[in-house]
């Protein structure tokens, strides 16, 4: 799973959201390193309703234009369950070889 | 949005959006404007900037995925933009074949071959001229991105070749089918195509690899090889309905029909044996495709 793709899941687990309101909360969630182009997010929004994982909630008129809000359905929950697992196990396994070496797993984010 | 209304970086969005197929623009152009104006208020930026190369980048990307769609990925895709998505990867898969034919000809030529066609200077770089067996097993597993680049090797030696001095012209036409399927392997197995199936392409990289031999053991026997399997394969398509690989195979003939014709006017000596190749090849790209059914095709 790609780092746009799991930042638009983890988004949309909290409530649906519409495509403006994803592309807010992927900046915070990556707190500012990732910039999803709007070209890029429906790439992401097609694959993840194509494979299952999110569906288009409602549609509502906000100033003039269309807002359509997207929702994580409960396969898209168990991927992002099953990504989370994965990644800490990754991140414990890293933690485990720098605690080894006497070094502190954040100190990079100084 | 009415267009009266429309200030000039929406006008440009939109006009960056025609990109995208119209049945796609018909979905989600309102949407997509809607985002990338949100929160834009500034007149300066409204009037005086542009979508920005990140952005634009981002809808041409969108709109590779969508003109050649992979089927699963939308569910109101066209059945025509399905069929053409289908056919660029059938050209692509074509052409991985047809790098293994010259891979496997160069090795048989340089081991067991009179090496006519393959000089004794060898260099380390022609390494790269095996690129396609690395690439055909890679995409048989879903690694495409590895595909692509050891099948750019090949075509970065064509390229490199074309600079030295022989006649660029005449080589370059008998690329063209090599850089013409390379671009559609690129372009047809993006993020969201299909994986062909292994069981099937294993048959047909067996026999690009069998067919590669003779090719390297009696040089010369290439192109007419490649041309007759091309007309063989067509028949057997229309037969079993394949619609596919049928419109496939035909746009692959009009490819060798480039540099073939080229031939016959630049040496006259071999005037029947490339004419009669090229009048097959011609009846393969204009001859009919049957559909078998109306479910989606398959390829691959």
């Amino acid at each position: 799973m790609s780092e746009q793709t799991f930042l638009v899941l983890t988004a949309l687990a909290e409530e649906p959201l519409h495509g403006y309101a994803i592309v807010q909360a992927v900046d915070q969630l990556s707190e500012g390193r990732m910039v999803l182009r709007v070209g890029t997010l429906y790439g992401v929004l097609d694959r993840l309703v194509a494979d299952g994982l999110a569906e288009r909630d409602r549609e509502e008129v906000h100033q003039g234009r269309l807002r359509r809000y997207y929702k994580l359905t409960d396969s898209g929950v168990r991927a992002l369950q099953a990504e989370v697992a994965r990644l800490s196990a990754n991140v414990r396994a890293a933690s485990a070889v720098l605690k080894g070496r006497g070094l502190q797993a954040w100190a990079g984010r100084a | 949005m009415g267009g009266s209304g429309m200030r000039n970086l929406e006008r440009r969005y939109r006009t960056l959006l025609k990109v995208l197929p119209r049945w796609y623009r018909r979905d989600r152009e309102e949407e997509m404007a809607g985002i990338f104006l949100a929160e834009r208020d500034d007149d300066l930026d409204l009037e005086h900037s542009w979508p920005g190369w990140g952005e634009t980048w981002a809808v041409l990307g969108l709109a590779v995925r969508t003109h050649l769609a992979a089927g699963a990925g939308l569910g109101s895709v066209p059945a025509k933009v399905l069929w053409r998505g289908e056919v660029v990867r059938a050209l692509g898969m074509l052409g991985l074949l047809l790098g293994l034919f010259y891979a496997t000809a160069a090795i048989a030529s340089v081991t067991v071959g009179p090496g006519g066609a393959y000089p004794p200077d060898l260099h380390w770089w022609r390494l790269l001229e095996l690129g396609p067996f690395v690439a055909f097993g890679a995409l048989l597993n879903g690694r495409r991105t590895l595909a692509k680049l050891a099948a750019a090797g090949p075509v970065l030696v064509t390229v490199v070749s074309m600079a030295l001095p022989h006649n660029p012209l005449l080589w370059g036409l008998f690329q063209l089918p090599s850089f013409v399927t390379f671009a559609c392997l690129c372009l047809g197995f993006h993020r969201d195509a299909p994986t062909p199936s292994a069981r099937r392409l294993t048959w047909w990289g067996g026999g690009a690899v069998a067919l590669g031999v003779l090719g390297g053991v009696a040089t010369g026997v290439g192109l007419i090889s490649i041309g007759l399997i091309t007309a063989v394969v067509r028949v057997v398509a229309f037969v079993r309905g394949d619609a596919v690989l049928g419109r496939a195979l035909s746009l692959f003939a009009v490819l060798q029909l480039v540099p073939l014709v080229f031939l016959i006017f630049a040496d006259a000596g071999i005037f029947v044996l490339a004419g009669g190749l090229a009048v097959l090849l011609a009846l393969v790209a204009v001859a009919p495709v049957r559909r078998r059914s109306k479910a989606a095709p398959q390829v691959g």
